[in-house]
């Protein structure tokens, strides 16, 4: 499908991005303002391992469980507006007629009663789960064993017509290359996977998402790099980790922001997913809301950047965290407080006009905590996004401009002292600066040599991408 | 704007990766443990350097005078020893033990060739992915390593059904299954798998791993051996190749994996 390509930056400088704003706010569900003026908490869950045996334990779960304390949680601390999100787990994706309605409906239900008992402003997204694989094949027909593709659409539908205010995916494509780039440390592989494979996959999906989203009056939001970027960053870890250098994962999450645009290109008009960490650059880019998580987070994973990803989120997630008991109430309870506290206090720094001061004590606790946060901190990622539409009709030559703006930028800090690197973050940094460099400046001679060095890649099928 | 660069990170960033940067070399830690034939010690080398493109050539020079289990052995292995040792000591990261893998691959191919009857695995492995679960990486990262450790391995692939499991097992007869699942509604799988083994008097250890899963809910169910890396794999398994049982790895599990990772 023909979408609309990106060839300025939103904004007109780093400095005008910060958090509760976007250029493009939206209003939906019941009554939520997003991006003007406030940042909203984003609540995340995911149920008990046991409890998706069946329909009514899983719908006690999410509806009776999750839900509600939720919304009792958010009314008792005060929180005018809260998001939820449900991400889908696989059951409901394989079977969404019957497991994943009467859940959507339930939890929409119960917000309701909420917003009118008490006024709180309540959305909730819905984000399907993308259980494609390469090797069945990413397209409809194509996967005669579990018919994933036609699940993922079905999922659509079901998530649209009963009760989503928005509508997200964490999509897959490209991931089989770059699962087999990553773990050789093979950029070149990486940008092939995300950078382009990845990017016609999107173009493909996010079409058909808009376009129902949009026919059931549902807020597209948009996508992560969570399947490929999240991988890298969560395999490069922390100071304790040696599973990849620090600077790989940095380059390719500015190679996975050229990708994830693509939704924004295809019909999504934000908030884009919480886990997608290349979201600022996104931001910076097209100007639309964005959800972020960090500190709020670390029930689900640590990252070194938990202040810093906060500069310009229009809402604040805690990524997910499991149902359970904790002393403060059960887990989604105590979650909700941190987002939900996190949340007033940007809005509240909003009002007193020391929103940009907050937002760049933000940045300074983690600006040199990794090359990854270096590079998304806002006045880097405005850089980065600037090389991006500086050749933005290419999906191949952007996400190149990308890596390799973020690997000199990165080369640049440590060069005058600022950002330190180990050593073999430095050597991995000059490896991955040359291999871009090498590379061709025309998109049809990169591809060409990529089918045919990559061709052997297991689960790499180039009939997914229409190759 | 201000200069976000000037401020003074140190009252609150410590780079601990950066203090704790190992002094010594790669090529320090390899000549203590080289081979000293030299053609079995060039082997070794191609391994640990990452020098795949030499591979074949080197191991065919050394079975004109060694025997194909003293070029896998004192070559292959060995290097792939060396390449774990600088591993554990945090100056490779894991994409050099991945290429050193793709190398020891090449090598072995070559090898077993010479070799009458094929190659005796140390031990056979079968894994999979959780049914419903997609994410597979840390399982073929495993893979690699236990191959190139000497390991025969059954990959049964991603989103692999319980009773597909427990087929393969049966069938199989392996001395060591694994498991790993990203998401906690996935490795609900993992206790269902244990079940039915035990039900058919199946009692080997069941190594579960991945994003969402712990020790705790690993040791909450018989046969389950929690790993928390790939690069944990081989110290496991070596354990129940050795005759150790599931009980036994679990309660030595501590000494096991900090043990051999300072170098015991």
């Amino acid at each position: 499908m023909a979408t609309t390509k990106f060839n300025k930056m939103a904004y007109g400088s780093a400095d005008e991005m910060v958090f509760g704003e976007s250029k493009y706010p939206l209003s939906y569900g019941l009554g939520l303002k997003v991006g003007s003026g406030a940042v909203i908490p984003e609540i995340n869950f995911a149920p008990r391992p046991g409890s998706e045996k069946t329909l009514e334990s899983l719908k006690r779960e999410y509806i009776d469980y999750i839900t509600k304390d939720v919304l009792d949680r958010a009314v008792n601390l005060g929180f005018s507006s809260v998001q939820l999100e449900n991400e889908w787990i696989s059951q409901m994706g394989s079977n969404a007629e019957k497991l994943a309605k009467p859940i959507v409906m339930g939890q929409k239900e119960l917000m309701k009663k909420y917003h009118d008992d008490y006024g709180i402003k309540l959305a909730i997204r819905h984000t399907i789960a993308d259980q494609r694989e390469g090797d069945g094949g990413l397209r409809p027909g194509m996967d005669g064993k579990h018919s994933y593709p036609e699940k993922l659409l079905e999922s659509l539908e079901v998530a649209c017509k009963n009760g989503a205010d928005v509508v997200s995916i964490e999509s897959v494509g490209g991931k089989e290359v770059a699962d087999f780039s990553v773990v050789r440390q093979d950029i070149k592989g990486w940008l092939f996977g995300i950078g382009y494979l990845g990017s016609i996959d999107m173009e493909w999906l996010w079409g058909q998402i808009a376009d129902v989203a949009k026919r059931n009056k549902v807020v597209p939001g948009g996508d992560t790099n969570c399947a490929g970027a999240n991988t890298a960053m969560f395999m490069a870890g922390g100071y304790l980790d040696k599973d990849i250098p620090r600077t790989f994962s940095a380059v390719t999450r500015a190679i996975a922001a050229a990708r994830t645009l693509v939704a924004i290109e295809a019909g999504a008009t934000g908030p884009d997913k919480d886990c997608g960490y290349e979201g600022i650059i996104v931001k910076a880019i097209a100007g639309k809301p964005c959800a972020q998580e960090g500190k709020g987070a670390q029930c689900a994973h640590a990252d070194l950047m938990g202040n810093l990803i906060a500069q310009a989120c229009d809402l604040w997630s805690n990524e997910s965290v499991e149902y359970h008991p904790e002393f403060g109430g059960s887990s989604v309870q105590c979650w909700m407080g941190v987002i939900g506290y996190e949340a007033a206090l940007m809005t509240a720094s909003k009002q007193m006009r020391t929103d940009k001061a907050l937002r760049d004590t933000y940045v300074a606790s983690d600006r040199f905590r990794s090359p990854e946060s270096f590079i998304l901190a806002y006045d880097n990622a405005y850089k980065i996004g600037q090389a991006i539409v500086e050749v933005g009709d290419s999906y191949y030559l952007r996400a190149r401009a990308a890596g390799m703006k973020a690997a000199e930028l990165i080369q640049d800090s440590n060069d005058r002292g600022r950002l330190k690197l180990t050593k073999e973050e430095k050597d991995a940094l000059s490896r991955i600066a040359a291999d871009l460099r090498s590379l061709p400046d025309e998109e049809g001679k990169f591809v060409d040599w990529a089918l045919k060095e990559y061709a052997n890649v297991p689960a790499f099928n180039p009939r997914n991408y229409e190759l | 704007m201000v200069d976000l660069d000037s401020i003074n990170i140190e009252p609150f960033l410590t780079r601990y990766d950066i203090v704790m940067e190992s002094k010594e070399s790669p090529q320090d830690i390899a000549s203590r443990m080289y081979p000293e034939e030299p053609a079995l010690r060039k082997v070794a080398e191609d391994i640990v350097f990452l020098r795949s493109k030499n591979i074949e050539a080197d191991v065919q020079a050394a079975l004109s005078e060694f025997s194909p289990n003293q070029v896998i052995d004192s070559g292959l292995l060995r290097g792939i020893e060396i390449v774990s040792e600088i591993y554990d000591r945090g100056i490779y990261y894991l994409p050099h033990v991945m290429v050193a893998a793709d190398g020891f691959d090449k090598g072995i191919k070559v090898a077993e060739k010479a070799l009458e009857g094929g190659r005796q695995v140390k031990g056979t492995v079968v894994m999979h992915a959780a049914e419903g679960d997609p994410h597979d990486i840390g399982k073929n990262i495993a893979a690699v390593l236990l191959k190139s450790n000497g390991y025969g391995v059954i990959d049964m692939g991603r989103d692999v059904a319980v009773d597909d499991v427990v087929a393969t097992v049966l069938s199989e007869r392996p001395n060591v299954l694994t498991g790993t699942a990203l998401m906690t509604t996935t490795m609900s799988a993992f206790p269902r798998v244990a079940e039915k083994l035990q039900e058919k008097g199946v009692d080997i250890p069941f190594i579960c791993a991945g994003g969402a899963v712990n020790r705790g809910y690993v040791e909450s169910f018989p046969l389950g051996v929690y790993a928390d890396k790939a690069a944990e794999g081989p110290k496991l398994v070596v354990k129940a190749i050795e005759g150790w049982d599931w009980r036994r790895i679990r309660e030595n599990w501590d000494k096991l994996i900090r043990g051999t990772m300072e170098g015991e």
